[in-house]
């Protein structure tokens, strides 16, 4: 029997989330049309809220679920594994975090009335002189590539040590849209001097938001390990099935190797996930430490899995037809969430400085 | 198990023992990364050994401590953060499981108490020069005459022969269709008539390995592991216990912080703030590896003692475990080969260069090579891994 991924946490709703995931995920890949696209991922989101997702981790006396970090993992982990092209990290774990204590915001977001986008600190920009100030209760600058809900009403803006909430119809609001390379919905915001709704104020708003981005390095890589399991399972059947040479190209021993170089990164990468993971749910205070260690290895381990994967499937490797080389996209963008592997790196070297 | 087991306090009790009795001139030969020989190793063993605790690994009624695999964990742990070498393995982790689960009762009474005390030394006789990774097709062979083998041929790549009373050895008793049958397991003293040893030069520059020629080597019966013909079954056995050492991580990470400490004290120079920066990000990469193969290691661990099965991760840390490490001593040598790789050796002299030290960064480089070679190389893991993935 060929290998078969075991998920870190299983159970109904990784399975739920992974049928879902997969769904959207094909039904996506046969639309051509952009708006159709949009329709699409809408209809998924919709439906996610409805299924009450959201509310997962959100505290049951703020109308939530409830749930523990290893439910977000499930959740997390079996969208991963479908290949859901939808922010669940941010919709279910990150902003849930940071926006404790905002019931006028988080009732509107678990019942998917509000789709939210976050914009954080960090995020990325065009040019420096488009960085975000905020003074006297006026927002002005740009941020680029953000990761959005289909149709995003809001935007959380963390901008110095303030949280603010932005409709997206508030004059001097300019956004402009994409698809990143995962397929996911992504956009630019320009911000014109535009008055917006200021959440929080102080350093605990820069703690939480810290908090807020190790939670989503982690949930991103329990994510990635899911999509990366699935990756070999698919490349392993994908070599037992085709044929070249008169023989299946699984009885060649270079890439046979290769694919157990794959496990290797894998379960090394699922090793230290899974170890982060206890260390955050246990409330350690070095948990942050494990939550980079593992971001780091994703950055590594992730691309070797996800660019193994494309160079097996030859020229299949370069369609987009095939879930697998969906995945592997996948993989390759989440490099770029909550903080890049020199981000990670270079907060491990100073505290170890 | 009667009594839960507080592992804290047991930690705690490891660690002040290392601490006080571990003598600080054997520490420092680990922490300067000198190579370990029976000179360093005995002493260590002997302080264990009268503490009761000479083998971690075996059944308190051969003289071990009973200890549970989670706290010979513990044990292994402590040991490399307190710099202790680590136990010399041919005896104790080796032949000693395989003479306790096959041997009779004469050989557990002979040759276990020499074992545990650290009287007698040991070295590993199974490859060839026509068997290494197919070690079933080796060749050394040795017929019977009377209640003796007559034993014939060549060992080599073995291991600290030159300062070994005894070799456990793989040979042919008989030649069957099926070449991992016919194979026997003797354990033949190195001082019998007809054995010579000779030193292999490497490229790191220690005395490491040597031949050994068997020529007429006779052997009594009495040595004999287990059954005729058996040997493969009991040398698998004691391959198999080899490959779960890639679950004690923790003399990888403390040679991974002296590198650090390394790359800080030789890359201080404003003028080395590139490479110094280079090198320790290098140097994370490959903590967050170990630190993935530790979280395995603790699964590998807790899979046995709940007795499940291991599945394919001894070769997955066998085979990232020996990599990482090959990474560590690269880094550190990157950080020092400019000033010690061109003083290696000294002309007028054997051996490596005592004039130069920290040499044993290069030395270490060098020698870390094997890890991907022995104990089954990379390319003979992968071929296993492959095989379980693939189903074929
Ligand atoms: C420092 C050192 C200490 C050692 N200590 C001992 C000891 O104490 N006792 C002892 O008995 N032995 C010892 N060995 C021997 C060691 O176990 C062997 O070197 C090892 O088994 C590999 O065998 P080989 O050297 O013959 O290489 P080979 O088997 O000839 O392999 C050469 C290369 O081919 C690759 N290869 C082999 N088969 C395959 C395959 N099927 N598919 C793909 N690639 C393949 C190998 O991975 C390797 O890269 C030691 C070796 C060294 C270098």
């Amino acid at each position: 029997m060929p290998f078969t991924a075991k998920p870190i946490i299983g159970g109904d709703a990784f399975e739920q989330a992974c049928s879902i995931g997969l769904a959207a995920d094909t039904e996506l890949a046969q639309i051509a049309d952009a708006t159709e696209q949009a329709a699409c991922l809408r209809r998924h989101w919709d439906a996610i809220a409805e299924l009450g997702w959201i509310t997962t981790a959100i505290p049951e006396e703020a109308g939530g679920a409830g749930g523990e970090l290893s439910d977000l993992a499930a959740l997390v982990g079996g969208a991963g594994r479908g290949g859901l092209p939808l922010p669940i990290v941010a919709a279910c774990g990150v902003l849930p975090h940071l926006l404790a204590g905002h019931p006028a915001v988080v009732a509107p977001l678990a019942e998917g009335r509000f789709r939210i986008a976050l914009i954080p600190t960090e995020a990325a920009r065009d040019d420096e002189a488009d960085a975000l100030r905020f003074a006297d209760g006026r927002l002005t600058g740009a941020v680029v590539g953000i990761e959005t809900p289909p149709d995003p009403t809001h935007a959380v803006v963390v901008v110095e040590d303030a949280l603010l909430l932005v409709a997206v119809d508030t004059p001097g609001v300019a956004i402009t849209r994409y698809q990143r390379i995962d397929g996911r919905p992504s956009a630019d915001w320009r911000f014109t001097g535009i008055g917006a709704d200021t959440l929080a104020r102080g350093e605990a708003v820069a703690r939480r938001a810290a908090e807020a981005r190790d939670l989503g390095a982690l949930l991103t890589c329990v994510e990635c390990v899911s999509a990366a399991g699935a990756l070999l399972e698919q490349t392993i059947d994908y070599l037992l099935n085709r044929v070249q040479f008169g023989v299946p190209l699984a009885t060649h021993q270079a890439l046979r190797h290769r694919v157990a170089e794959m496990y290797v990164e894998y379960e090394n990468l699922r090793g230290l996930v899974s170890h982060a993971l206890r260390t955050t749910a246990a409330g350690g205070p070095e948990a942050w430490r494990d939550i980079a260690f593992a971001k780091l290895r994703l950055g590594e381990a992730g691309r070797f899995i996800a660019q193994s994967t494309i160079q097996c499937h030859g020229g299949m490797g370069m369609t987009e037809g095939l879930q697998a080389i969906r995945l592997a996209r996948r993989i390759m963008m989440a490099e770029f969430e909550y903080g890049d592997r020199s981000v990670q790196a270079q907060r491990l070297l100073v505290a170890a400085a | 198990m009667t009594a839960a087991i507080d592992y804290d306090a047991f930690r705690e009790e490891v660690r002040d023992f290392a601490m006080m009795r571990c003598p600080p001139e054997i520490r420092a030969v680990v922490a300067t990364y000198r190579k370990l020989s029976r000179k360093v190793w005995y002493p260590w063993q002997k302080i264990l050994f009268e503490h009761g605790w000479g083998a971690p690994g075996w059944p308190k009624e051969h003289g071990g401590t009973g200890w549970n695999l989670k706290q010979r964990h513990i044990f292994d742990e402590v040991m490399a953060e307190c710099d202790c070498p680590p136990q010399y393995h041919h005896g104790l982790r080796h032949l000693g499981p395989v003479i306790i689960e096959f041997g009779s009762d004469e050989q557990k009474q002979r040759f276990l108490p020499g074992i545990l005390s650290g009287q007698d030394w040991w070295c590993q006789g199974y490859s060839e020069p026509g068997a290494g990774s197919d070690l079933a097709s080796l060749r050394t062979a040795a017929r019977r005459e009377g209640d003796e083998y007559v034993v014939e041929g060549q060992k080599t790549w073995t291991s600290h022969a030159q300062e070994s009373d005894w070799m456990y050895t793989l040979v042919r008793t008989s030649k069957e269709a099926k070449k991992q049958q016919g194979i026997s397991l003797l354990l033949i003293k190195l001082d019998s008539p007809g054995i010579s040893i000779r030193p292999i030069r490497t490229i790191d520059g220690w005395h490491h390995v040597n031949e050994v020629f068997l020529d007429n080597v006779r052997v009594p019966v009495a040595n004999r592991v287990g059954e005729e013909g058996q040997g493969w079954t009991y040398g698998k056995f004691l391959l198999e216990r080899e490959r779960l050492g890639g679950a004690n991580v923790a003399p990888m990470l403390k040679n991974l912080e002296r590198t650090r400490a390394l790359l800080a004290q030789e890359l201080a120079a404003p003028r080395h703030a590139l490479k110094r920066s280079t090198l320790e990000e290098r140097l994370l990469m490959a903590e967050a590896e170990l630190r993935g193969a530790q979280a395995l290691g603790q699964e590998a661990i807790a899979a046995t003692m709940e007795g499940r099965s291991l599945g394919l991760l001894p070769s997955v840390l066998k085979l990232s475990t020996s990599v990482t490490s090959q990474h560590v001593a690269e880094i550190a040598l990157d950080a020092v080969g400019e000033r010690l790789a061109p003083r290696f050796r000294p002309t007028d002299a054997a051996g490596a260069n005592a004039e130069a030290p920290g040499i044993e960064w290069v030395q270490n480089y060098m020698y870390g090579r094997v890890r991907t070679i022995y104990g089954g190389s990379s390319e003979v893991q992968k071929n296993v891994i492959a095989k379980q993935l693939f189903g074929i």
